[in-house]
């Protein structure tokens, strides 16, 4: 699972949940996988990303340094932290690992890169 | 668009995930047809639900490069075949096991795919499926009318489309898609029959929905 994908994640569907987001990531097993660099694609997406989500992920994968915690407003041009987006969104790819919900403590569990996020039919 | 390869499954992996056939490839020409149309809207997000062997969302990968593809099933065999036919063609596609778009932040799709569950059974025979470990069942029971997982989607998609997002949708001619077409547009949304295609046995539509 990408980071970038973790920014679209919540619980909401559980019964009782408010916000469900962002969710608590946990990483046993990562993988870098070099990607060519887009700024366009990044750029893009920043809008429907959520800037909370990118910034627990960034301290997750220890690389807080590289995110301020405010999306700066003429990232268009900052082609340095574009790049350290891109790296953090699209090439860190978590093999192993766990989301919690944030509200009741609920776990999806991460194996081969995939979250198994089923609920079961009373979680609904 | 390209088909994408998909000689790394076999009929072994074809027992617990859908294989290819007529309908994906109407939603594959469906998708090419109206690539153009695509590519205008410039998609930041495309979500495919129920990708099976992972066919659609591939292609659309390769194609949509400044896009971020996303898959959701139910199936864990069918995510994982997902991830793998993406890899085998050179491209990423993000898989996730879970129901419809049920774990999904709002408003943060702009293209959406489903070719649904859509075979007409008993309701019985879709509830039934979570209990026996046949994970293919999850591939055609639609319930009554062949509905019941259509409806469902339908249920989520103001809240999951995003405000210039479209949803292809394949429905069966017993899924009755005049019915469809209104229901949608109860629920705010235009949607017109894009294509259709008769096959042995089946009368096939695309439908192509977007916000009015
Ligand atoms: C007809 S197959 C289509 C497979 C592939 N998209 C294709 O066109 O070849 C339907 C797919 O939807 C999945 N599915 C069924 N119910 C689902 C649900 N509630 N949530 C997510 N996926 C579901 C099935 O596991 C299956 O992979």
């Amino acid at each position: 699972m990408r980071l970038s994908t973790y920014n679209f994640l919540t619980s909401k569907a559980i019964k009782g949940v408010k916000v469900g987001f962002p969710l608590k990531l946990t990483i046993a097993k990562q993988d870098v996988v070099e990607s060519e660099f887009n700024p366009t694609f990044i750029e893009r997406l920043l809008p429907r990303l959520d800037w909370s989500g990118i910034r627990l992920a960034a301290e997750v994968a220890g690389l807080n340094d590289d995110i301020p915690a405010e999306l700066p407003a003429n990232v268009a041009e900052n082609e340095e932290l574009l790049k350290k987006l891109h790296h953090l969104l699209l090439e860190i790819d978590v093999l192993e690992g766990q989301l919690e919900c944030p509200e009741t403590g609920r776990v999806f569990p991460i194996t081969d890169g995939i979250p198994n996020m089923l609920l079961n039919e009373d979680e609904v | 668009m390209e088909t994408p390869y998909t000689d790394h499954l076999t009929s072994i992996d074809y027992e617990q995930v859908y294989e290819p056939a007529e309908d994906s490839f109407l939603l594959l020409d469906a998708l090419e047809a109206d690539l153009s149309f695509i590519e205008s809207l410039q998609p930041q997000v495309c979500l495919e639900v129920g990708p099976g062997s992972g066919i659609i969302v591939t292609a659309l990968a390769k194609k949509l490069k400044e896009t971020l593809c996303l898959a959701t099933d139910i199936n864990p065999y069918a995510c994982k075949a997902t991830k793998k036919t993406a890899n085998h063609n050179g491209t990423f596609v993000e898989s996730i096991n879970c129901n419809l778009v049920d774990l999904l932040r709002k408003k943060t799709i702009d293209l959406l795919v489903f070719n649904p569950p859509y075979v007409v059974t008993s309701d019985e025979e879709l509830k039934n499926q979570s209990y026996t470990n046949s994970q293919i069942t999850f591939s055609w029971a639609g319930g009554v009318h062949g509905r019941r997982v259509i409806d469902e989607l339908l249920k989520s998609l103001d809240s999951i489309l995003s405000a210039k997002g479209v949803f292809y949708l394949l429905a069966l001619r017993e899924n009755k898609p005049d019915e469809l077409i209104i229901n949608l547009n109860t629920l705010g949304f235009t949607a017109i029959k894009f294509m259709e295609r008769r096959i042995p046995g089946e009368y096939l539509y695309i439908l192509k929905i977007t916000r009015k």
